[in-house]
């Protein structure tokens, strides 16, 4: 008989099976919790896995998409049952904003409570985009080429999950709120903590004592698992004047603290002034990168203009520092993630690299989607017809209209005005001058270079601004 | 032991590395080499009796922070059992970053291995020690002259006893050569460094390393890699698999 044994694959984990967990699809010992934000969770593989730690860095002042994302952290963790732990001093505040379950869904869940029904998707039950935010149109048939016909609408983030799914992200709605009795029972009940870290005025006191109760939380009991989330790691009212080596440490140790009670998770938003990669020296994201599990920063547009302009239907982009994989080399992400694109670009032609990621907040939900740029010189200024030369007109700050030439074999100087005129295919100068005549030592145009205009006696009839592809009414980051 | 780069044992070999591209699998790989070498040859009956004979573990782990579960799970992956030699001690990890009585100190570490390194008997394996990361150990507090004195009274007395010796740095800012890294950089014997991509994450290469002579390397022992002919590598869960720059042979 042979001694072969099948594996047992029910027996192949030792894990125990948590409520409202997935196992990771790249290893069976890792056990991923949700984030709230679908989008989010397909970025890190699939989840936050426990035993790890996830610092968001929200370097902009004046928002709080970092703390945002924590406030979807919790939630998320309420609505699995899983015990959460806020470490702030302002956390009922904190609390007090916390997001819930659309209100249609609630209404579902109590008419399901008197009768058997049907489910019914709430407004978030669509794929691809916010139905608010773009107008359905009436006729979807669009009149279109036929090799194109099969294929799927262009998409630019995951599908948000059925409502009534498995206890895994599920679907928040910004306009509504925690209800004041979810959270009191919770709080009575242990699911809830409220923790404040200690004493600020000593110097690492707070991170210290802070860790000190985390390790505490952990120990209490392993047989649900433990959300740790810190709103704003660093903020001085709560943290007091926190060292970049406090940081570091309280970071490096927290995930020690994670990796021995491996059903805990941790959730941080940095402090804004701790999320400028210049705190502390440069290179200070990649340290907090590598003393973590995995590290996302934030940048909003709200201090940028120019990006704000450049890409309207976003709010600021996402940058990845550090992605989790706590059982392999390889991380979970680099493979699975719909929104990153590094698993389809290594499978097909294998060049190509990740795409650009930014979010937006709409009025019902927080949405991480992929940023492509627009056209080169933007839809609405598409050229039409092919220019009669490749003359190309600059306005200087004075008003006066120059085209610029890019080689000029030969000038001729004309006493009183000068017109240079490239017989050759290139681009030609046109130097118009306005006012009384100047010496000639003024006039004189090096080949290939411009020189300021010059007034000019004759007044020349003004030529029709040019439109091309890239002109823009609107001033352009680089003019000074 | 560091294939398919031709490092001789008793080497010491800085690795440095980023964010974007860790070097990760490179100490997995040289754990993973040297335990299997050290299997292999206590097969044989000969040999067996001569490495068995008191020897100490072969393989001696001193990290910042240690992650068992981890190590375990890319082990298994390329068909080492890591647990099984954590048992008979054939493998030791060592938690440097630990406080002992409120106190972190790297003097007290040196002399609980001390001992075990420099323990030199007959074993026919190499043996090797790892420092995983020197960088960490910086930023979370410890003092940089203490790292540096650490670092040195390792490398002799890995040197003494022949032990390979691989020290572990994180590099934050890839332009600017800090003091550490200077340093570290006078008195290493080979420099294997991982670096991504320029152009930023592929899906088909992982990052690029070269290996340049350090300080104390004697001329032409070895073929060494420069940065311009960097070997690049596709990270798989099994481990790297290598390539020369610009080609694509064994990856698409």
């Amino acid at each position: 008989m042979s001694s072969f044994k099948r594996k047992d694959p029910s027996k192949q984990s030792n894990l125990k099976s948590y409520e409202g967990t997935r196992v990771s699809p790249a290893s069976s010992s890792t056990i991923n919790t949700s984030t709230g934000i679908s989008s989010l969770d397909d970025i890190l593989g699939g989840g936050l896995p426990l035993s790890c730690s996830l610092v968001i860095a929200a370097p902009d002042l004046h928002s709080s998409y970092g703390e945002l994302v924590q406030k979807y952290w919790v939630a998320e963790g309420l609505a699995c049952g899983h015990r959460v732990c806020v470490i702030d001093d302002y956390a009922e505040d904190f609390l007090r904003d916390l997001m819930w379950y659309p209100k249609s869904t609630l209404s579902v869940a109590s008419e399901a409570t008197s009768g058997g029904i049907k489910e019914k998707e709430g407004p978030l039950g669509s794929t691809f985009e916010d139905e608010e935010d773009e107008p359905t149109p009436t006729d979807r048939k669009v009149k279109i080429a036929w090799r194109y016909e099969q294929m799927k609408p262009f998409q630019t983030t995951v599908s948000t999950p059925s409502l009534t799914s498995e206890n895994y992200c599920h679907v928040f709605d910004l306009t509504s709120r925690v209800p004041t009795p979810v959270v009191n029972e919770k709080l009575v009940s242990g699911k809830l903590s409220l923790l404040a870290p200690g004493n600020p005025n000593r110097t690492g006191g707070a991170t210290m004592s802070a860790l000190r109760q985390v390790e505490q939380v952990l120990q209490e009991q392993s047989t649900v698992p433990i959300r740790i989330c810190i709103p704003s790691l660093g903020s001085p009212a709560t943290w007091g004047d926190i060292t970049p080596s406090n940081a570091l440490q309280f970071l490096h140790s927290l995930r020690g603290l994670l990796r021995k009670y491996p059903h805990g998770c941790a959730s941080i938003t940095l402090a804004p002034h701790l999320s400028s990669d210049n705190w502390s020296g440069s290179g200070w994201l990649q340290k907090v990168g590598w003393v973590t599990d995995a590290s996302l920063t934030l940048a909003a547009f709200s201090a940028d203009p120019a990006l704000s302009a450049t890409f309207p239907s976003h709010h600021g982009i996402v940058h990845i520092t550090a992605l989790p994989s706590p059982s392999t080399l390889v991380a979970p992400s680099d493979r699975f993630s719909t929104l990153r694109g590094l698993a389809s670009s290594a499978s097909g032609f294998g060049g190509s690299g990740e795409n650009n990621l930014a979010f937006k907040c709409t009025r019902k939900r927080l949405i991480f989607e992929t940023l492509h740029l627009d056209l080169d010189g933007g839809v609405s200024e598409r050229r039409t017809s092919a220019p009669s030369s490749t003359a190309v007109e600059l306005t200087t700050a004075t008003g006066t209209s120059i085209s610029a030439s890019a080689a000029a074999k030969s000038h001729d100087h004309s006493q009183g005005t000068c017109n240079d005129h490239v017989s050759s295919g290139g681009p030609r100068i046109d130097i118009e001058f306005e006012g009384p005549a100047v010496p000639e030592e003024k006039k004189a145009v090096v080949a290939g270079e411009l020189i300021a205009p010059s007034p000019q006696p004759e007044t020349r009839p003004k030529k029709p601004k040019k439109k091309v592809a890239f002109f823009s009414d609107r001033p352009d980051v680089y003019d000074f | 032991m560091f294939s398919p780069f031709d490092i001789p044992s008793g080497a010491f070999t800085l690795i440095t590395d980023e964010l974007s591209a860790p070097a990760d699998f490179l100490l997995h790989g040289a754990v993973n080499a040297c335990i299997k070498e050290h299997a292999t040859k206590a097969r044989v009956p000969g040999l067996r009796a001569k490495s068995e004979s008191g020897a100490g573990p072969t393989v001696l782990v001193l990290s910042s922070s240690v992650d068992l579960a981890r190590w375990k799970a890319i082990s298994s992956k390329q068909n080492v059992n890591l647990a099984q030699h954590l048992t008979n001690g054939t493998v030791k990890f060592v938690d440097v970053a630990c406080e002992e009585g409120g106190e972190m100190s790297l003097s007290s570490v040196f002399n609980s291995i001390s001992a075990t390194v420099g323990s030199s008997s007959d074993v026919l394996s190499e043996r090797l020690v790892i420092l995983d990361d020197v960088s960490t150990l910086e930023w979370i507090g410890f003092s940089p002259l203490d790292i540096m004195r650490f670092v040195r009274a390792l490398r002799i007395s890995c040197h003494k006893a022949n032990w390979t010796f691989i020290v572990r740095y994180h590099v934050v800012t890839p332009n600017e050569v800090d003091e550490q890294l200077q340093q570290l950089l006078g008195i290493c014997t080979y420099h294997l460094d991982v670096r991504p991509l320029y152009s930023g994450r592929s899906g088909a290469v992982s990052g690029e390393i070269a290996l340049h002579r350090g300080a104390a390397a004697r001329q032409d022992e070895v073929k060494l890699i420069k940065r311009s002919g960097s070997l690049q590598y596709r990270l798989l869960d099994t481990g790297p698999v290598y390539f020369q720059k610009g080609t694509s042979e064994g990856v698409l």
